[in-house]
């Protein structure tokens, strides 16, 4: 709000209070997620140098040898290539589907509360339940969707098994379970887009696909920036959906498993935490550089008023 | 007359639409519903298949009922459901405000340090914060539950896009009028935000309804388990009883649903009233 | 100006974490002596009167046998409460490891020959020589040796066994019935499984034979060691390359690819596929009872016999068991020695087998155990263990079995032939076994 430049000349005594309210709003936060999550990030940096005993014991410094291993890790790599691949699919998709739902749900339309409720409902779920049931629609043997398929004559597919089709059978649950967040978060955004922006482009003689584009989407750009962002965030650290649907004795273990899941597996299963931190220092460098080129680019889209 | 045709069928298309896609939406539950009537044989039996069970049985949630104390866990979960709402929506709306509204040295430093945390995967934070919690001796508590959402890295970013898109002009005449900005937080931009409040309320209780691992690990014992935990618990090491499972999701969820219906008109509200101010 | 401020607090920042993440490691690691006395008036707020013990435990089919046990411990001695925490296998795992970590073990928890090793060889675990020296009811000699070694390390006992099991074969008499096949018996060699399997599998694709899924324990590691071959020597160098262990994976998978069996890769799927119908046999462990007993379906269907034998008269069954272990750090030892004391004693196994909780691993036990359930044969167990070979097992065995997983599965697809992927297997397996 009070825009001046922190320049060379001596703070006023208005820009000192403004300071000093500043940092009082932001203490708990700041002082909450330095202890709860920095130190911990720190320490798992501090970890991908060694070679981890078991239990915190043990651990022998090893310089950048985790590091090294993990560049000739192919199963790493693949495993980059998975999380963007599955990022890549969720999010463009989920966000237009979700779009087109918001919109309609922000009409006077016949039944919308039911419709938002029932929308929002996969959120509700808790995951080890939500996979269990998609694991039965996929199940090959058994499972409503082969059954669909045998009766259309289509033949069987193993969704769960057959390496190229189980990133996408998870896309689909990706999706499914995030429709209902971004539908709550775009709801909110729309009822802060004034009603007379509309009457006046009606006026003006714009149609439904006019207002969407130049309104609807412009007004609706800082929420669908932190939908973006987060979901991003989010969809780079799968791990639930792929943990419970894959075994490790899958086929498509290759093909599915992401960066999270790996990360997993080594610290918390095969007890090499040193290994799984530089795993994680990994994701964590490719989320921060697509974060960054997102809050870069945010000038060229994003209308703040 | 025309018009009012196009105006029927396009609705006809609209509800079409949203109605295959809330059946979609839907299907799961449904499906986890009819399976948590059914016997363990109909609940995978493929030939014939089975959709609807062929009496509905009460058993397998009366034996769900009987082995776990819903009571304790719909407690459990309910308090940490509340504090981290409360904790995180409180701090966050400040924190927020501060970052999207005012300008003091470091500003931009801390808020690459809130999104920088968002940014790492949670699995890296349980052990460490577990080790806090122990020592201070408070493991098996509701503290215990509420800690790694005391405050929210995500709750921040969120308001802080819903105090940027407020105009200007509020802040300017409230000053003007000789207000603190500690009375412009809490009397002029608070209440702009609501439906950011409400969105993120919900957001943190079902943040919090969802968290499996942290309640699982810090709160072993039954008692202080919670409804996520507790279903992780039911799924058991080997054998599966997909029915009594599903039993259990029913009963896990049904109060989800209920408080978000409750809330839900809360947050139709908010849209007649914030959105007419502006 | 502006810049040199962000720069500023960016340093003190990092310092200030720097130093907290320091301070908070020596924390942590002071802790785990330190923890213990702290822990006592938390837990026993002070009194003394009553002590309570958390046991830590996987498998909920277990859990209200053990309860009962519990109960009855309770009531012979006054003064101690025992706690049953249940978790499933891979969350217990996860929460032992942060209990460990932390310094907060429950006082009793189950060990597993998997993870002896990590938690014997770091001490976590209480050394239990001198009170099983000095016991009037834990005779050692009469468990098994080999399940008494798993967790003995380096001359120390660190958990006592508490049962064992075995891999039987669980066959549908209604399909057998229908078929016109006879049901197995220990006269049962492969080939007779392979017409077995034939002979009960559906041109339609509704019915398989039998079930041969991914999975060593409840599957082909039985077949590799029927043939005399080997998953691990005594040298710790793999034996998945061992032309025996290839020639028993070729008949294994060979069920798959001639379509007598579905593929499956899934851990929860397989116990599916026996009680919906889909296939007429498979290979379970008896740990599956309770579950197999209390489903309908298999109930009136099933029966279990003993593996069948190779084709020149090779018998295997895998062989594991459980052990009962205590925290190195309890604050109860004496009580939570108690605890372990009884479940390891004559009475306590007598009752575990009774209840049909799991196999007591004492011996004589195990025939109350077989009286517990009349749905099945459940003898067969018993009789496998004369030709029980122990489950292999190294310090590192969740990584390689899963190494090995992840090189075999191509198997089961026909991506490539079992010998190529048996010899990629055990590359990855010694790879790993070096770094142990």
């Amino acid at each position: 709000m009070f825009n001046y430049s922190i320049s060379k000349r001596k703070p006023t005594k208005r820009q000192v209070n403004e300071w000093f309210w500043g940092w009082f709003f932001i203490a708990p936060t700041i002082v909450g997620l330095i202890i709860l999550n920095l130190i911990p990030i720190i320490q798992t940096m501090y970890l991908s140098f060694f070679r981890t005993g078991a239990f915190g014991r043990g651990n022998v410094f090893i310089g950048f040898d985790n590091y090294v291993r993990l560049f000739n890790d192919a199963q790493v790599w693949r495993a980059t290539a998975n999380t963007l691949l599955y990022t890549g699919l969720v999010i463009p998709i989920s966000i237009s589907i979700s779009l087109v739902i918001a919109v309609l749900l922000n009409e006077k339309i016949f039944a919308r509360t039911t419709y938002r409720t029932i929308y929002f409902i996969p959120m509700i779920a808790a995951p080890a339940a939500v996979t269990m049931v998609w694991k039965w629609l996929y199940n090959r043997e058994f499972g409503l969707l082969n059954y669909l398929m045998d009766w259309l004559g289509l033949g069987r597919v193993d969704w769960i098994n057959n390496p190229n089709v189980a990133l996408i059978s998870i896309v689909i649950i990706g999706i499914w379970s995030i429709i209902g967040y971004n539908v709550v978060l775009m709801l909110a955004g729309l009822q802060e887009i004034p009603k007379d922006y509309y009457e006046a482009s009606v006026i003006d003689g714009a149609g439904p696909v006019s207002k969407f584009f130049h309104i609807t989407i412009p007004l609706l750009s800082p929420t669908l920036f932190f939908i973006t962002v987060t979901t991003i965030i989010q969809s780079m650290q799968v791990f639930d959906f792929i943990y419970m649907m894959i075994d490790v004795a899958s086929p498509a273990y290759d093909n599915t498993v992401s960066l999270v899941y790996l990360f997993y597996n080594n610290s918390f299963k095969y007890g090499e935490r040193g290994y799984g931190s530089a795993i994680v220092m990994l994701l964590l460098a490719i989320i921060m550089i697509i974060t960054v080129l997102q809050m870069k680019a945010q000038k060229k889209w994003v209308n703040y008023r | 007359m025309n018009s009012t045709r196009k105006k029927l069928y396009k609705s006809i298309a609209i509800h079409t639409f949203l109605i295959i896609g809330a059946f979609i939406m839907v299907f799961p539950f449904i499906w986890m519903v009819l399976t948590a009537f059914k016997t363990v044989t109909e609940s995978t039996s493929m030939n014939p298949f089975v959709f609807f069970p062929s009496e509905w049985r009460w058993e397998n949630f009366a034996t769900v009922l009987e082995q776990n104390n819903f009571i304790r866990l719909y407690y459990n979960t309910l308090a940490m459901m509340f504090w981290r709402v409360v904790c995180g929506v409180m701090f966050s709306a400040m924190a927020a405000f501060a970052f999207a509204r005012l300008t003091f040295p470091g500003r931009d430093f801390f808020f690459g340090l809130v999104l920088f945390q968002m940014m790492v995967p949670v699995q890296i934070f349980i052990i460490p914060q577990y080790l806090m919690v122990d020592a201070l001796g408070m493991r098996n508590t509701i503290f215990a539950l509420v800690f790694p959402g005391l405050v929210s890295a995500f709750g921040t970013f969120l308001l802080r896009q819903f105090f940027m898109q407020l105009p200007k002009e509020l802040e300017e005449a409230a000053i003007l009028d000789g207000a603190n900005i500690g009375q412009i937080f809490l009397h002029i931009m608070l209440p702009l935000v609501r439906s950011g409040l409400i969105a993120l309320g919900i957001f943190t209780a079902l943040f919090a309804f969802k968290d499996l691992m942290w309640p699982l690990i810090i709160n072993s014992e039954p008692n202080s388990a919670v409804l996520a935990s507790a279903l992780a618990r039911i799924q058991g090491a080997y054998s599966i009883h997909y029915p009594q499972l599903m039993a259990a999701a029913v009963l896990a969820i049904w109060p989800m649903l209920a408080v978000y219906l409750v809330f839900q008109r809360k947050f139709i509200e908010g849209i007649s009233t914030s959105g007419g101010k502006l | 100006m502006k810049k040199r401020l962000t720069f500023l607090s960016v340093i003190s920042v990092l310092v200030l974490l720097f130093l907290a993440a320091c301070g908070n490691d020596s924390e942590s690691t002071s802790e785990n002596g330190g923890e213990s006395d702290g822990g006592t008036d938390e837990t026993q707020s002070g009194s003394g009167e009553e002590v309570e013990l958390r046991f830590s435990i996987w498998d909920s089919n277990q859990e209200s046998g053990l309860r009962q046990i519990a109960n009855e411990f309770e009531e012979q001695n006054p003064g101690i409460k025992i706690n049953i925490e249940v978790n499933g296998w891979g969350d217990y795992w996860t929460a032992l490891e942060a209990g460990a970590t932390g310094g907060s073990l429950p006082d009793v928890f189950w060990m597993h020959s998997n993870e002896i090793y990590r938690y014997a060889s770091n001490e976590m675990l209480l050394d239990l020589n001198d009170r099983i020296q000095s016991s009037d009811v834990v005779e050692m000699d009469k468990f098994p040796e080999g399940l008494k070694s798993i967790y003995n390390f380096e001359g120390t006992q660190y958990a006592i066994p508490k049962d064992y099991d075995t891999i039987g074969l669980w066959y549908n008499k209604t399909m057998f019935d229908e078929a016109n096949v006879s049901y197995p018996d220990d006269t049962w060699t492969w080939d007779d499984l392979y017409d077995a399997a034939k002979q009960l599998t559906k041109d339609d694709g509704s019915q398989y034979g039998i079930l041969t899924p991914l999975h060593n324990q409840e599957g082909y590691y039985n077949f590799v060691y029927q043939n005399g071959g080997t998953i691990i020597t005594d040298d710790k160098v793999s034996g998945y390359d061992d032309p025996k262990t290839i020639e028993a994976l070729e008949f294994y998978v060979n069920f798959v690819l001639e379509g007598l069996s579905p593929q499956e890769f899934g851990d929860g799927e397989r116990v599916t596929h026996l009680q919906n119908g889909l296939v007429a046999m498979g290979f379970f462990g008896s740990w599956n009872l309770t579950g197999f007993t209390e489903n309908e379906y298999m109930a009136e269907n099933f029966d279990v016999a003993v593996l069948p034998a190779s084709n020149d008269g090779g018998r295997a069954s895998i062989f594991n068991g459980l052990g009962n272990a205590i925290a190195h750090n309890t604050d109860h030892p004496d009580e939570a020695w108690k605890w372990v004391e009884y479940l390891s004693s004559e009475e306590g196994q007598t009752r575990q087998a009774e209840l049909g909780v799991a196999i007591s691993a004492y011996e004589g036990a195990a025939d109350a155990w077989v009286n517990s359930n009349d749905t099945y044969d459940i003898g067969v167990f018993i009789d496998m263990v004369d030709y029980a070979q122990i489950r292999p097992y190294s310090n590192t065995t969740a990584v390689w079995e899963d190494r090995a997983y992840e090189r075999l599965n191509g198997a089961f697809t026909n991506d490539k032939t079992v010998e190529e992927a048996a010899k990629d297997a055990a590359a990855v397996m010694n790879e790993s076994l070096s770094q142990e």
